[in-house]
């Protein structure tokens, strides 16, 4: 389908959530556009509705009153196209209802095409049940029962660099055609493999794997060669499989894939188009983490490299338990700064995850969720930073120099210094009562180092936004800049350790608004700035202490304000706490008074 | 939106109920269509193989591979006790022997002298299954497994810890909100599923498996109780394969919570029947709850009374499910429509509750759930 | 300055006596050696002697005398007559001439010191000395004590060295019980040898084969032997993860060892069936024949993984080059140092001397090397803790100029005791002078 790219004004978006259908609405004014209404409903894939359209149709109606456009036609179908005041140009959707896309991937070797197969599926959206390798330690016949047990929609095969290794792909193949793994759709459905592995071994894959209950799609390797990944066609292929095979299965879906001008994508994968859309045009560092229930998936781009993670049991409701006995409750308690008792914690946090949808109602409880948080992100980073690595298996070059200080292949390519931007979505961020709270729980977590700006997704419309990038690049970048992300400021952070209050680096800022201090070790304090203004600030670390262009080496940059404002952060990274829990309350308690965390609310509190 | 979530937890005086019996490996089932069986009968039994333990026994003696063959005190096809020595190394000039216990039971089947490995292979496992509810079967699939039917009484906990057991109910207890502890626990109690009323206390638990309990089902219990009973910290709630003796249920949630009165009365109606318990929980897609199942005899003529957990309604009774008022039972008193701030800041739709002491308090309505009184 | 002051004193005490001796005696003998002292040679098995004198008033090489030239020529000493007689003896090879004063040895003018190499523990011993001078004129005896050479069972000179072994060896000992207890002990990432998996890995995916080569030297050499414990890894690894390997040797001997090695390492991979003998086999022993076929190899089949671990000399450069320009990953060992940055500069990773031989320990992860390995560590620890603290006190003693005190006393005490054969000694009590302590 071609659509014209000019005359669109007026553009709907869902995301059909496996709880919500979120929907909305676009109309260009003066030539921008903009993000104007949104409506919400429940969302209708189990019974007794059993067809996500009408979940859709709920959601696009309340728009439609919101707004005084009309949106759907009397059979409940999207209006298409806009005709003066009423449907729209352009409707589009993601989905990751029926618990998303799930997936089991194979490679040769775990850290090398396996891996990269890894990266191709989580980075189309899908959930990684397992990865199967020659070299996962597992003997043949447990290969062959676990792929039996998992019930994937879907599995991708890799393996070998074009011209490479033959044997072992074909090998992979044959564990894959006699375990026959239980599609959840029935036995009627037909498993959609991808290969995506070595071409000179497409033939024999296919030939291997010539059954009736499989449906064998064959692309470009994702390694051609070791020294570079080709995701993009295995992803695309993902996506088409997706849309074919496991929605075509999901009640109501191909009315959805008639409806929409787009294909319909998984929500996460959506997502990360985006964050790489913006990345390449702004070309920056962008970081993005969405805290959900039961996961927390995390999305970066460093240079260009685009990765994702899901962290499975890491989440605030159904996984808050896990999140505390991984963290350990110590860990948890240091971000609070007053004492709490560990015995009636724990029954909290096992409550909330027996109901899971309750809120915090207390500023105590909120306290808690909100360090209960910055473990669970700060623990879904550290795995993220562990997947995200440059390629394994590739020939380094070296010079003399190096004789003391060789390192393997396959570091992370997270560099906390070169992040430019770091966006939070999801409950327990977009949802914190102050701005101040979420930018903190982000600067906790991820410990951002130099000059990085904080940003959260200000109604989760990112997945909308990620497949009006396939479509309408322009559109999507101008809603993302100015609808979609809420700029809560800049955070000003040094990299290394010194002594408690000895001098961190002397900052002078310019613009439009000019202050000056100094910074000491252990200190944190907020430099307020409106979202609108920019300024340049000049800071001089001490010795010891690095902001971007080394150690004690000068250094300026662009900040701009936000709802928080300006973070100077000298408290050093990587950022330790003290241990002795006095010290730590002290600590914590000079920040969250500097930070205006919890202020407003003591009054709210004695008002109410 | 007036909706108050529940759990949805199964509360029922009757319903039927069957239940799918299968082995994991194929065996032999010992009933047939038609047959009534009763909960503790075996319907179907076989035998895996057990569990292979390789002993690198070259590097445990620190010997090279070829000499372990000749250092084993136990040869090939030898049974062995756990604690049992199996090989010992030369030693110099016969002193300073070093012995190698056998770290498991089981029998040598391989002694490998190129690579130094010792295989040990346990014991056989038999695998029995029980009928686990006593009822008729209903569907018979030849060497897997059957299936068992029954008209029942069924209440679902919110979050157990154990397996599949029955026993006949017992109450110690007399009041629903009745704190759980050792001294409510007596000798005649074993092979019992005993009632508490409100929290179950970690001595409760370890005097009720040193009488030989089956099953403890309460109100609520607190986490670092729970944690001593495991011996660890529980991060994902699936539960169900804990071998600790004893199922633990409890049908509230964490800490001091009463067992909901309509819960309580149903097991009181039950008390001395015969229970089927399975602590089982997974809080997830896909739910699964722990369940006491009640075989009733199908004679009986009583219709079954569904609760319904319906709306919010002024005069409605209530629950208050998260601090700083968990547990606290009360009525609806007001509804207001509008937004109202939170003590932690957040803006939520709240209701007025009545609490028993006349008080009144404001809630989040997605904090409290709806009870029957 | 201590030392010429005593110099002085010396010169002067000397002249006056030499004045009182020419004054008394009219012939024209040498002036006989004094002080002669006996003594039992300790620290030995009780079979010799040592005699020690002051050399004779008219030895031109004693260094008393001020000015030798004034010597009347007709006295001076050309050698000094040493005689020995016993007086006690137990058993019964006693000779009877033994009783009697018998000539056991000369020593020439200058000397002062004789060791008596053929004495029989347990006897008595007497001895005298006096000096002869050109003309066959002896000059007066000096008898010395009379001593008898016993056994003794510890040679305490070494003391500080058994305390050492034990330390050592404790250390040692030590750790191996804590590794065998389970007891996980660190030890340092080494890059290279991480590095395999990933060498091995490459050529998997890439279907190409494995190269190892394990230096040019033969068997005996420590080099070639570390080099084969790391081929059993590559080889398991290989094994499991289904490459081909490729051991061409220099010798026949490495090549035996080898198909050994590679044997056992696909056996405990649990893949017998996929080792090929043919694979690791001899070329020939000339160097740089061997070269040109292993480049030439590697040239034709494009191994996707080097790995050179052993004894290298001229050839490593034209190896490494060779790998590199073929694209492989190349990970080398040697404890060769002009060979060191050769590969430092072309290969991927490289193990350097003391590493190369850790290597074994750190793959084998077997308690007895692990443990081993983390005790020689720490006795390493141990000797550089002992000459750091030499090093501060003498640095100490040089900058503040001073000549006695504790730091002097301690460096000596390391110097003799610790690190010379003074045994334990007792604190302060040595008297040599503190120089050369960078031993």
């Amino acid at each position: 389908m071609t659509i014209d790219l000019e005359n669109i004004s007026v553009i709907l978006a869902t995301d059909c959530g496996s709880t919500t259908t979120k929907a909305i609405l676009i109309e260009k004014i003066d030539g921008q556009y903009r993000q104007t209404y949104r409506g919400e409903a429940p969302t209708t894939v189990e019974k007794p509705f059993a067809n996500v359209t009408i979940g859709v149709t709920n959601a696009v109606t309340e728009i439609s009153e919101l707004a005084g456009r009309k949106l759907t036609n009397e059979d409940g179908t999207i209006n298409q196209p806009a005709q003066g005041d009423d449907g729209c140009d352009l409707y589009i959707s993601t989905s990751s209802a029926g618990g998303g896309l799930q997936m089991m991937v194979a490679g040769v070797i775990a850290e090398m095409t396996a891996a990269s197969a890894k990266r191709a599926a989580l980075g189309a959206g899908a959930i990684v049940m397992d990865v199967i390798s020659t070299n996962d330690k597992r003997r043949p016949h447990e290969q062959i029962q676990r792929i039996r047990e998992l019930r994937p929609d879907m599995i991708l095969i890799s393996g070998g660099t074009d011209g490479g290794t033959t044997e072992k792909v074909v090998q992979l193949a044959e564990l894959i055609a006699p375990a026959k793994p239980q599609p959840r759709f029935g036995s009627e459905y037909e498993m959609p493999i991808i290969f995506a592995g070595n071409k000179m071994a497409a033939s024999e894959v296919e030939s291997t794997l010539q059954e009736d209950w499989i449906d064998l799609a064959i692309v470009e390797n994702l390694r051609p060669k070791l020294e570079q990944e080709n995701l993009g066609p295995a992803r695309d292929k993902i996506h088409d499989v997706f849309l074919e095979h496991v929605m075509a299965h999901a009640p109501g879906y191909d009315m959805l894939m008639d409806w929409s001008d787009a294909p319909i994508m998984p929500t996460p994968g959506a997502v990360g188009d985006i964050l790489q859309t913006i990345a390449k045009k702004e070309n920056i560092n962008v970081v993005g983490v969405d805290i959900g229930g039961a996961t927390t998936d995390v999305f970066s781009v460093f240079e260009g490299t685009f990765n994702r993670t899901v962290s499975a049991n890491l989440g605030m409701s159904y996984s808050i338990s896990n999140v505390c006995a991984e963290a350990t409750m110590p860990n948890v308690l240091r971000w609070v700064h007053f004492d709490m008792d560990e015995r009636q914690l724990r029954n909290r946090v096992k409550n909330k995850m027996i109901r899971p949808t309750t809120i915090p109602q207390s500023l105590e409880s909120l306290i808690f969720e909100q360090a209960v948080a910055r473990e669970a992100l700060r623990l879904a980073y550290k795995q993220h930073k562990e997947f995200a690595t440059t390629l394994k298996g590739v020939q380094q070059q070296r010079t003399v120099g190096d004789t003391f200080s060789q390192q393997t292949g396959g570091n992370t390519i997270v560099n906390n210094m070169t992040l430019n931007l770091l966006v939070a979505s999801g409950g327990v961020l977009s949802h914190a009562p102050s701005m101040n709270q979420t930018a903190m729980m982000l600067v906790d977590a991820f410990e951002p180092e130099g000059c990085t700006d904080l940003a959260k997704d200000s109604i989760f419309m990112m997945p909308h936004l990620g497949v009006l990038s396939a479509v309408h690049p322009e559109a999507a970048a101008q809603v993302f800049e100015r609808d979609c992300l809420v700029y809560l400021g800049t955070c000003i952070a040094a990299k290394g350790l010194g002594k408690l209050g000895k001098p961190c680096f002397s900052w002078t800022l310019s613009g439009d608004v000019n202050a000056s201090g100094t910074c000491n070790f252990g200190d944190l304090e907020c430099i307020d700035m409106a979202p609108d203004q920019t300024a340049t600030i000049l800071c001089e670390p001490a010795r010891g202490f690095d902001l971007g262009a080394g150690n004690g080496k000068k250094v300026s940059h662009e900040v701009r304000g936000g709802t928080v404002g300006l973070i100077i952060d000298g408290r050093g990274r990587p950022l330790g706490l003290p241990e002795d829990r006095q010290q730590c309350q002290m600590s914590m308690k000079t920040w969250v008074e500097n930070m205006a965390l919890y202020e407003e609310i003591d009054v709210a509190v004695a008002t109410a | 939106m007036a909706h108050a979530y529940t759990p949805g937890l199964k509360v029922t005086n009757r319903m039927k109920h069957s239940v799918v019996r299968m082995l994991p490996i194929k065996g032999d089932v010992m009933v047939k269509v038609g047959d009534s069986v009763v909960a503790d009968q075996i319907v179907a039994a076989t035998y895996m193989p057990g569990d292979v333990y390789p002993l690198n026994m070259a590097n445990l003696l620190a010997v090279p591979p070829k000499d372990v063959l000749s250092l084993m005190i136990c040869k090939e096809g030898q049974k062995v006790e756990k604690g049992e020595a199996v090989a010992e190394t030369a030693g110099i000039f016969g002193k300073f022997k070093k012995k190698y216990n056998s770290p498991y039971a089981g029998t040598i089947e391989t002694v490998s002298d190129v690579t130094g490995q010792v295989i040990l292979r346990g014991p056989d496992i038999p695998v029995e299954v029980k009928a686990y509810v006593t009822g008729t079967v209903t569907d018979v699939n030849p060497e897997i497994g059957c299936t068992v039917e029954s008209d029942v009484a069924f209440i679902q906990g919110i979050f157990g810890i154990g397996g599949e057991t029955c026993g006949t109910i017992k109450f110690a207890v007399k009041a629903s909100d009745e704190i759980l502890t050792a001294s409510s626990i007596t000798q005649d109690m074993k092979g019992c599923v005993v009632i508490g009323g409100a929290r179950i206390t970690d001595d409760s638990i370890e005097e009720a498996r040193k009488v030989g309990a089956v099953a403890l089902v309460g109100g609520g219990m607190d986490d670092q109780d729970l944690k001593e009973f495991l011996g660890y910290d529980l991060g994902v709630a699936i539960t169900g394969s804990e071998k600790k003796g004893i199922t633990v249920i409890v049908t509230e949630g964490f800490g001091d919570i009463a067992m909901a009165n309509r819960t309580f009365d149903l097991l009181k109606r039950f008390e001395g029947h015969e229970a089927s318990v399975n602590g089982a929980t997974q809080i997830r897609a896909g739910v699964m709850r722990p369940e006491i199942i009640i075989p009733i005899d199908s004679g009986a003529s009583e219709v079954e009374i569904e609760y319904e957990g319906g709306y919010l309604e002024i005069g409605k009774s209530l629950r208050i499910i998260r601090d700083p008022y968990f547990g606290i039972i009360g009525t609806v008193k007001a509804l207001p429509s509008e937004p109202h701030v939170l003590g932690s800041g957040s803006k939520a739709r709240v209701l007025e509750v009545e609490l028993k002491t006349g008080e009144s308090v404001i809630v989040p309505r997605a904090n409290v759930e709806l009870i029957e009184e | 300055m201590k030392k010429s002051h005593t110099f002085y004193i010396g010169v002067f005490v000397s002249l006056a006596y030499s004045g009182v001796a020419s004054a008394l005696s009219f012939e024209t003998l040498p002036e006989p050696p004094m002080d002669l002292v006996v003594i039992d040679t300790p620290d030995d098995a009780g079979n010799s002697v040592e005699l020690d004198w002051a050399l004779s008033g008219t030895d031109i090489f004693n260094p008393l005398i001020e000015n030798a030239s004034d010597t009347d020529p007709s006295t001076i000493v050309a050698t000094y007559s040493i005689e020995r007689k016993v007086s006690d003896a137990i058993g019964s090879e006693l000779d009877e001439s033994d009783l009697n004063w018998q000539k056991v040895s000369e020593a020439g003018a200058g000397e002062s010191h004789w060791t008596d190499r053929t004495v029989e523990r347990g006897w008595t011993y007497d001895y005298r000395i006096c000096s002869v001078d050109n003309q066959g004129d002896s000059s007066t005896w000096c008898n010395g004590e009379p001593v008898t050479p016993v056994m003794q069972i510890f040679n305490m000179s070494k003391a500080w060295l058994a305390i050492f072994m034990l330390i050592f060896g404790g250390f040692i000992a030590y750790f191996i019980n804590q590794a065998r207890a389970g007891k996980p002990l660190w030890v340092r990432k080494i890059a290279g040898l991480e590095a395999i998996d990933e060498a091995v890995g490459r050529a998997t995916e890439m279907g190409r084969p494995v190269l190892f080569v394990a230096g040019i030297q033969d068997i005996n050499e420590i080099q070639t032997l570390a080099g084969l414990t790391v081929l059993s890894r590559v080889a398991k690894t290989a094994a499991e993860y289904g490459a081909q390997i490729e051991v061409p040797t220099c010798r026949s001997l490495v090549m035996a060892a080898a198909r050994e090695t590679v044997e056992a390492a696909y056996l405990s991979a649990g893949a017998p069936d996929a080792y090929q003998p043919d694979k690791i086999h001899y070329l020939t022993d000339e160097q740089f024949a061997f070269v040109a076929g292993v480049t030439g190899y590697m040239v034709r089949e494009e191994p996707a993984a080097c790995i050179y671990m052993g004894g290298f000399y001229a050839e490593s450069l034209i190896l490494a080059e060779t790998g590199n320009h073929i694209g492989a990953i190349q990970v080398a060992g040697t404890a060769m140092p002009s060979q060191l940055p050769f590969f430092v500069a072309s290969c991927d990773y490289t193990l350097i001397g003391e590493e190369f031989f850790a290597a074994s320990a750190y793959l084998s992860g077997d308690p007895l090397q692990i443990g081993s390995l983390k005790g020689q560590d720490y006795g390493k620890f141990f000797s550089v803790l002992i000459l750091v603290i030499g090093i501060f006190f003498a640095s100490i003693i040089s900058l503040s100029d001073s000549e006695d005190g504790l730091a002097v006393d301690s460096l000596n005490y390391i110097n003799n005791n610790m690190l010379g054969s003074e045994g334990l000694g007792s604190f302060g009590g040595g008297d040599t002078d503190i120089e050369g302590d960078d031993s």
